[in-house]
């Protein structure tokens, strides 16, 4: 269905110089350099597929989302939907996807949402009856009857949100992407908008690609993860898969009865694990162990521990999906991919 | 007062920062009005070629040129836009983050402002000035420039500045009832350039407008002080026309205390 | 192509809808905005007439013959302003902010979006004055009215307005390298303010830029001056109409090749 193929995209930007002088000097000399935004990524999404595409701010999301959309012309290699290359045939390309951007409106502010609705599908030429039967699900998914007559700027964000999901959905496009749909929603929205996009893609078979920040939406929706950072391909596989290879990281948590105790304690040691492996925190009584569990059970390093020195409390943390991209974000696990 | 400034001189240098951000806008705006000037040169200059004598009511053609350029620069000068501003944020709700600072808020716009009318005096007056008596100095021959005149003029310009400022603050406040303060702008604007005289001189209207409107307030704004640049006002008339500025600046002053405790008092109101 | 057309015109028709909706809103505003356009334009009137109270003509054009070019260059000004107010907002902030990405990600051609997307009411002023001044020469000044005149008056407008449209739109395009254009746009737009008065009152220099250059002169001064005297037809009209071609396509061109560099906003 899409195909992404060796994509780049480098930018020039201008650098700032800080304070008065520096504003004064570029005010004759401007700088620039460039930048490699995207530096080579590819993935494949399948027809009906909820893609998770993630990464840590400034990794090149935003523009590869762009580069999909259409918006940005790529430095060098393509991307495509079912065929179609967007740089070659944007006006067809775009009447196939849907898309959102969560911190933008693609609504007509000052006018009730029915208008900016009428107006789409003149926009992408949808038929009466095909318009129709369209709202009638997407206000039985959304829920949108309640604030439909209403001038779009009155609406709360996440019934702005909402509207602009059946905006980018209303010419039932292949494709839709959604990037921050969750961003600054409460729980019961975020929750509302994820069973919406569950439904859509289950019932209308829609290929679904989905930025976030909150590591819930793609535990609950995504199908497979594709990461992504400083421009490059780090992760792409399942959930599951993310978790057989990286999550073999766990956590001991313990408190101390005798902070002095902890000279006691060598791990790396005793184990023979190197720094990779293991990372030893502790603050006062409290002490964190990470350590790689395929190397050490669990169960000796808790005797271990045990039999070394007392302590007052202790538990054992499995690594979940939030943790474990928290460490690739932060360059704790090493990333063979 | 050393307290005084070391509050609102950081605003000043933002505001210059600001400038020297967006020094293209500035400089293209400051040409595009010069364009319309220089529309206005041409114009005068055919009006003197084709009427009889060398004068055009009073006017000699250096005269008026000097009056097309310098009331210009000064209009351009004392112009405020802090109400646009001020509109904006009155509109977006972003006011609140002036008024949850312990600074006064009108103060912090006008030395925002102010930062970046210094680097206007560096770049558009003075060499508009050099520009002005150099051109006298061709068409005369002799050099006619009056150190007192000129601080005079500065003197009296700083005062039209202040009036225009408070003026503009109290126009800001009708954001509160408009949504779009652009097209109320052009018309704001308009009005101001014919009743100060920068558009068409005062001394060209009928007596009894002239006299009206020169003691309105729309005549601080520029007229006042080109006047003195000129040399065309005796030293009464420029005591009189200074306070009569001060005049202004003190009522506009007070008038945008006055409307901003009402709506603030609105503010809470609309706030529940 | 032509069903192509066709559903474009349409567009165009909703999008006139919308802001005629969008209109009935803001009422206020729509009405304060008109009358500032009005006054003005007015207030340049008395300017015209201070001025001739005093001479009888002007480097030989009458009072009435030059509110008649003054009027004239309102119509193509005013029409541009109506219809492709758009234009501004994308040299602005659109493209620096990145909101121009939500042009591109819709089955229409954005530079016709963009154009269209804005019906700008506050424009009827300077139509209203325009056409107000124009029908106060009737019988004041000598044109023959003739059917051709008249056709060739309702062909010439149109392309006038699109020289306007045309200068708009390249240096709008401007803005895919530099991110903000508004301000170049607002100079060249600026330049029309020559337009109102006969170039024989400027210079050589100032006539050769208004005329080949930033061709304003070809909005209001040389065809008025055809309808007034009824000389050089094919400069005085033909300049309009091969004006506005080359500044459309010149536009159109770099428009396109502008979008293929426009890099949005953020990261």
């Amino acid at each position: 269905m899409i195909y992404v193929d060796n994509i780049t995209k480098e930018f020039k930007k201008t650098i700032k110089q800080p304070g008065l002088l520096g504003s004064f000097k570029s005010l004759f000399n401007p700088k620039t350099e460039k930048i490699k935004a995207v530096d080579g990524i590819s993935f494949h999404v399948p027809k009906g597929e909820i893609l998770g595409f993630i990464g840590p701010n400034g990794a090149g999301k935003s523009t590869v989302i762009k580069m999909l959309t259409g918006i940005l012309t790529p430095s060098s290699g393509t991307c495509s939907i079912d065929g179609r290359i967007p740089q070659k045939d944007r006006k067809n390309y775009v009447r196939e996807i849907g898309v959102v951007f969560g911190q933008r409106t693609q609504l007509w502010w000052d006018l009730p949402l029915t208008e900016t609705y009428a107006v789409l599908k003149e926009i992408y030429e949808v038929e009466d009856s095909a318009y129709k039967r369209k709202m009638e699900l997407l206000n039985e998914v959304l829920d949108l009857q309640d604030f439909i007559k209403s001038p779009v700027r009155t609406l709360s964000l996440g019934q702005r949100m909402r509207a602009d999901i059946a905006a980018s959905l209303l010419h039932s496009p292949k494709v839709l992407f959604l990037d921050e749909p969750t961003i600054g929603l409460d729980v019961v929205v975020k929750d509302n908008i994820r069973r919406a996009i569950a439904q859509i893609n289950a019932e209308e078979k829609t290929t679904v690609i989905l930025t976030t920040h909150d590591l819930s939406d793609i535990e609950l929706l995504a199908d497979r993860i594709v990461m992504i950072d400083k421009g490059r391909n780090v992760f792409d596989g399942t959930v599951g898969e993310l978790k057989q290879n990286y999550g073999q990281m766990r956590e001991l948590n313990f408190e101390l009865q005798r902070a002095e105790d902890k000279a006691l304690l060598d791990y790396g040691k005793h184990f023979g694990l190197g720094e990779d492996d293991l990372k030893v925190i502790s603050d006062g009584v409290n002490v964190t162990v990470r350590f790689n569990s395929e190397l050490v059970p669990v169960g000796d390093m808790l005797s271990y521990t045990l039999s070394q020195v007392h302590l007052s409390d202790i538990s054992v943390k499995d690594a979940d999906i939030e943790e474990i991209i928290r460490r690739l974000y932060k360059k704790e696990v090493r990333i063979d991919a | 007062m050393r307290r005084f400034f070391r509050t609102y001189l950081p605003f000043s240098r933002a505001g210059v920062q600001m400038m020297l951000a967006y020094r293209s806008d500035f400089l293209f705006h400051l040409i595009g009005e010069m364009l319309m000037c220089i529309v206005m040169y041409f114009v005068w200059f055919a009006v003197f070629e084709s009427s009889n004598g060398s004068t055009f009511m009073g006017f000699s053609m250096t005269d008026m040129t000097v009056y097309l350029f310098i009331s210009f620069v000064t209009s351009y000068l004392t112009y405020s836009d802090g109400a646009i501003a001020l509109g904006e944020e009155i509109r977006d709700g972003s006011i609140v983050m002036r008024m949850i600072k312990p600074v006064s808020f009108d103060m912090t716009f006008l030395f925002q402002e102010l930062g970046g009318r210094c680097i206007e005096v560096i770049i558009a007056l003075v060499p508009m000035c050099v520009c002005v008596e150099a051109y006298k100095f061709c068409v005369t021959g002799s050099v006619m420039f009056n150190p007192v005149c000129f601080l005079l003029f500065l003197l009296s310009t700083v005062l039209a500045y202040l009036v225009s400022f408070y003026f503009n603050v109290c126009y800001g406040f009708t954001a509160f009832f408009l949504k779009n303060l652009w097209g109320s702008n052009v018309l704001k604007d308009a009005i101001i350039s014919f009743l100060s005289g920068s558009r068409i001189p005062l001394a060209f209207m009928p007596p009894l407008l002239q006299g009206l409107l020169t003691f309105l307030p729309f005549a601080s704004l520029s007229y006042i002080p080109v006047m003195i640049y000129m040399g065309m006002y005796d030293g009464m008339t420029i005591f009189k026309s200074m306070l009569l500025q001060a005049f202004w600046l003190l009522a506009f002053w007070a008038l945008s205390k006055l409307i901003w405790r009402l709506a603030m008092k609105r503010l809470c109101v609309q706030g529940g | 192509m032509l069903k192509e057309i066709k559903r474009l015109l349409k567009m165009h028709r909703i999008f006139i809808a919308q802001d005629l909706k969008k209109l009935m809103e803001y009422k206020v505003d729509f009405l304060t905005g008109m009358l500032g356009f009005i006054v003005y334009q007015t207030i340049n009137l008395i300017f015209l007439w201070v001025i001739f109270s005093n001479i009888p003509a002007l480097k030989g054009w009458t009072y009435e013959q030059i509110i008649f070019i003054y009027g004239f260059s309102l119509l193509p000004k005013g029409i541009d302003h109506l219809f492709f107010d758009q234009l501004w907002n994308v040299g602005y902030s659109y493209i620096s902010r990145g909101d121009f990405d939500k042009y591109l990600t819709r089955p229409l051609n954005p530079l016709f979006t963009v154009i269209v997307e804005r019906f700008q009411v506050d424009a009827l002023g300077e139509l209203i004055v325009g056409v107000a001044l124009m029908a106060s020469t009737v019988g004041s000044v000598s044109i023959q009215w003739s059917v051709l005149n008249v056709i060739l008056f309702l062909l010439i407008v149109p392309f006038a307005t699109l020289i306007y449209t045309g200068i708009k739109i390249i240096t709008t395009a401007v803005a895919f390298w530099t991110k903000r254009s508004g301000q170049i746009t607002h100079v060249f737009y600026l330049v029309n303010d020559f337009a109102k008065y006969p170039t024989t009152i400027y210079n050589d220099v100032i006539r050769n830029v208004i005329t080949y250059i930033i061709p304003f002169a070809f909005t209001a001064f040389y065809p008025a001056s055809y309808f007034l005297t009824g000389e050089n037809p094919l400069f005085n009209l033909g300049g309009t109409v091969v004006a506005a071609a080359v500044l459309m396509t010149v536009g159109v061109l770099l428009w396109n090749k502008g979008m293929s560099v426009y890099e949005s906003a953020g990261s």
